[in-house]
């Protein structure tokens, strides 16, 4: 093989070189942005968990409470005991828990939403932390109350007020900005949840509904192995009962309704077009190259290149181009990924997820998360690209210059 | 005639049923010029190319400097051709993405020599054919001569025993020719070089040591 010759048909048939390497990199770009953009939904349907430092949420949806008054449940979140909540926590692929208790609070003057938090859990609602606007966050063990900034504006509710809900009585320590904090699990009211585990034990209206008993939770958050998450998520809803509401990724995901978020074989049905498309091009370029160089070839051999000189030199040429419109394409999909990355998603959070009364202001209003679509091109992605892009060369230089290198130079110099 | 550095015996070369070359027999010594000529058609060509290693003959032998050919494969024969055999064709055969230095270096392309190495031969073959100032064009801005010529330092850069010229200047206008057929007389008067021309044109042929007719496949004299 003589790079020099390489290098010379590659710059001197600019046109056919040109045609060849945008052929081929428009096939590699699209492989690469296709899954790119798969892969961004994916990672963006992972953001409303991940705020919440989880990656399974589970809820047991249950009766209407028969009256609003007092501390019920949600009807979307009843009561998980607290031996599920043990054998949950041993099964395999389980990396952390946290738990919570949603309560809605109808007191004579004023309904609450109020989630009971486990102050320093990283899996759950503890991220509040990061959002206090004003005072400060709970301590552990003591029965105090953060209260959601915009509520505590409409109910004119300072820090240093005490409130009462449900007949106990709380020092409120802060104010919280829940609106920069997650969609998922939101209140009016945050207490420890040692505190609404009694508010909740204490209810009449909750009892009657769904049996509670203190350590027993209505909301619990999974943490688990990336790979493992679908099959934990199928073995908690088997643990726990089939009508359990156990969201994952994938539930947003199929909420985000895009082709590429709905379903991976999209993605991969048309990567293979993408991939097809691309060795087509490859082929037929090659195929037409090596058509147009036959007398060209039975010169090559006439004056004493073996068939592996020829196959060698054809085959370099082929890699050479198409690692070209490898890096060419990637450097396209680069460009895509960055304009994509401006676009905006918006993840719907079902009422399920948190839920505030319908008969409250804004208690049915659609919530959503909102975010940039997070398109980046892993290494391994653009390494593959490329790679494939190289083989492709490889295996269509390798074929097209064995074949050709057979040719006999007496058959082509024949007619003169 | 010096000692025969190319023999072909009772060649004979059938393409399906029809026999181009029918039991030929020519041979050729060292230093000598020997033009074939024959009617377009009776089969100069394809002895040419047996006689080269080009093509394999149906049946006979050909021995080029004492090794037989006639049972070689493919490759061997390529890499006999290579340290063996220089070629002239008539339609100049150049690569058309190579410059002249190039195309007069192409054998030694796969042979393992540094670039420099392969420049320096190639040059000093082009100064000789008077292209020292062409060196870097392209085929396609040069005259048809001036392609010859090049065409000619390719078939002299691997130092080759025996050259065959294929109606080297079918493609020329006669003065052009002329000038071809001077190097070629050139080489074989002051270099020594073995050459089998085939020609049609039996004024270029009177040039030659010695003239081999054919007619209809077989080696009238």
């Amino acid at each position: 093989m003589n790079l020099r010759y390489v290098y010379q048909e590659l710059t001197r048939r600019k046109r056919r070189t040109v045609i060849a390497v945008i052929g081929l990199s428009i096939g590699i770009a699209l492989l690469v942005i296709l899954n790119a953009l798969s892969l961004a939904y994916h990672e963006a349907a992972r953001a409303p968990l991940k705020e919440i430092g989880a990656d399974i949420t589970v809820q047991r949806p249950g009766n209407v409470p028969e009256e609003m008054a007092g501390a019920v449940f949600p009807c979307s979140a009843v009561t998980i005991k607290k031996d599920e909540i043990d054998r949950v926590g041993k099964l395999p692929g389980v990396r952390g828990m946290g738990t919570a208790l949603l309560l809605w609070v109808f007191d004579p003057n004023r309904a609450w939403t109020v989630l009971g938090i486990e102050q320093a859990n990283p899996v759950g609602p503890s991220l509040l932390k990061n959002f206090v606007a004003e005072g400060r966050y709970l301590e552990a063990g003591k029965p105090e109350a953060l209260v959601e900034a915009a509520f505590a504006r409409q109910f004119g509710i300072k820090t240093g007020d005490t409130i009462s809900v449900a007949g106990r009585s709380f020092p409120v320590v802060g104010l919280v900005d829940a609106s920069q904090a997650a969609k998922i699990a939101v209140a009016n009211l945050y207490l420890p949840l040692a505190e609404a585990q009694v508010i909740a034990a204490a209810s009449q209206p909750l009892q009657s509904v769904s049996p509670f008993a203190m350590g027993d939770v209505n909301l619990l958050f999974i943490r688990a192995d990336q790979d493992k998450i679908a099959d934990l998520a199928a073995t908690v809803k088997g643990l726990m009962g089939p009508k359990t509401a156990v969201a994952t990724p994938d539930s947003f995901l199929k909420l985000l309704g895009s082709f590429f978020a709905v379903s991976d074989k999209f993605t991969f049905i048309a990567s293979l077009i993408a991939i097809l498309i691309a060795v087509l091009i490859a082929f037929k370029t090659m195929a037409g190259n090596v058509a147009e160089r036959m007398r060209e070839i039975g010169v090559l051999k006439a004056v004493g290149w073996t068939r592996r000189d020829v196959t060698l030199q054809l085959l370099t040429e082929s890699v050479v181009q198409c690692l070209i419109a490898g890096i060419l394409g990637l450097a396209c999909a680069y460009a895509a990924a960055s304009a994509l990355g401006f676009m905006t998603v918006s993840i719907p959070i079902p009422w399920e997820m948190s839920p505030t009364p319908h008969f409250l202001p804004g208690g049915g209003a659609p919530v959503f998360k909102t975010l940039r679509l997070p398109v980046h091109i892993p290494w391994t992605l653009a390494f593959f690209a490329v790679l494939l892009s190289t083989v492709i060369g490889g295996l269509t230089g390798a074929l097209l210059g064995r074949r050709i290198s057979k040719i006999k130079p007496s058959e082509v110099l024949r007619h003169e | 005639m010096n000692e025969a550095i190319l023999v072909g015996a009772d060649l004979t070369k059938t393409f399906d049923k029809l026999t181009v070359v029918r039991k030929a027999s020519l041979s050729v010594g060292e230093g000598e010029f020997v033009a074939l000529v024959g009617k377009s058609g009776c089969g100069k060509t394809t002895l040419l190319s047996l006689l080269s290693g080009l093509e394999r003959p149906t049946s006979g032998r050909v021995t080029i400097a004492g090794k037989e050919i006639s049972g070689a494969t493919e490759d061997e024969l390529a890499l006999f051709r290579r340290e063996n055999v220089g070629f002239v064709f008539q339609s100049f055969n150049l690569i058309p993405t190579l410059t002249a230095w190039e195309n007069a270096a192409l054998p030694l392309f796969p042979v393992q020599m540094t670039t420099e190495e392969r420049h320096r031969r190639a040059a000093e073959l082009l100064e000789k054919m008077e292209l020292g100032d062409r060196m870097e064009h392209l085929p396609a801005t040069l005259s048809g001569g001036e392609k010859q010529r090049v065409a000619i330092a390719r078939a002299l850069i691997n130092h080759p025993k025996i050259v065959f010229a294929d109606e080297p200047t079918g493609n020329l206008d006669t003065a052009t020719g002329d000038a071809i057929m001077a190097i070629l007389n050139r080489l074989h008067r002051e270099q020594g070089m073995t050459i089998l021309m085939v020609t049609h044109d039996t004024e270029m042929a009177k040039t030659a040591d010695r003239v081999v007719r054919m007619q209809d496949g077989e080696v009238l004299s």
